[in-house]
């Protein structure tokens, strides 16, 4: 039974658990926008990368750098599209 | 497959190398998958303001139901997890529970965003209610079709499963597929932390 629970990913779980309390810190405490805005960003994508590395196993084969390659250019479009699109019709706005 | 093309030293859904492009071609697809959400993201930020004479986020959104589907979807992935390590130990009996597990607790996970999206409409938030609500719906019911379609994708591979043993093409379903629903608890920690907690501030 035992060998069904490795450690590492039980640690995965309890991991992605504690990021997810320390998000949630934002809803509970009293704190300004901008705190708050960075305690979300740093748990969001550290949970992605914990994801990605624990349970995905990106990096075991040996095409782990095409396979790393297609995700962060996937993250870098999705992220100029986010910015670029506040930067174009939010912040130059306001 | 002939076996002379596996390779024994890898895992089974690696042992052949028509499996091993498999995963590389998924990957490129969560790589595009990424970019979706991106643009679902750029949207919802840019119209997340425009109201009109419908109710805001903070209005409308409830942690308690929000909490519930992230602890479902967040266990899911670590179950869907534990039953790749079990077909990798060859337990075909405990990845089949594991599975089974996982596809439970994303059915859970969908009767929850069910329940919300039927609440928003009580509460006269609908589709067509302004562009906030618009942009709300579309980019959470993208997931949750994701969520849906993984559903049936996975009985599907369960069926495989049972029927034909663990082969070097069913592991190579079954990870492919924890891939896929990994990748949506990551997409549904960005609809967490930017949706609704950035919401509710």
């Amino acid at each position: 039974m035992k060998e069904l629970f490795p450690i590492k990913h039980v640690m995965g779980f309890v991991f992605s658990l504690i990021l997810t309390s320390v998000a949630l810190l934002v809803y509970i405490l009293d704190m300004s926008f901008a705190l708050g805005l960075t305690i979300l960003l740093i748990t969001a994508f550290a949970q992605a990368a914990l994801q990605l590395v624990v349970f995905m196993h990106a990096g075991e084969s040996e095409d782990k750098g095409a396979i790393y390659t297609s995700v962060y250019y996937g993250i870098i479009i999705a992220v100029l599209t986010v910015f670029g699109t506040l930067l174009a019709m939010i912040w130059g706005y306001v | 497959m002939l076996e002379m093309n596996k390779d024994n030293t890898q895992p089974l859904e690696y042992s052949t190398e028509q499996g091993r492009m498999n995963i590389l071609g998924f990957w490129i697809f969560i790589g595009a998958e990424i970019m979706l959400f991106g643009t679902l993201f750029a949207s919802y930020f840019t119209l997340e303001g425009r109201t009109g004479a419908g109710p805001t986020g903070a209005e409308i959104f409830e942690i308690s139901p929000v909490l519930a589907e992230t602890l479902l979807l967040l266990t899911s992935s670590f179950t869907i997890g534990l039953g790749v390590h079990a077909m990798r130990l060859g337990r075909q009996k405990a990845m089949m529970t594991f599975f089974i597990i996982t596809l439970v607790l994303g059915a859970a996970f969908l009767s929850f965003e069910v329940y919300e999206f039927i609440h928003y409409v009580h509460e006269g938030a609908g589709i067509q209610t302004s562009a906030f609500t618009s942009i709300l719906l579309t980019t959470l019911g993208t997931h949750g079709a994701h969520v849906t379609f993984g559903l049936f994708w996975g009985i599907m591979i369960m069926i495989q499963v049972i029927k034909r043993g663990l082969t070097p093409e069913t592991a190579n379903k079954s990870f492919i597929f924890s891939l896929y629903w990994h990748f949506l608890d990551v997409v549904w920690i960005f609809i967490f932390s930017f949706v609704y907690l950035k919401g509710m501030m």
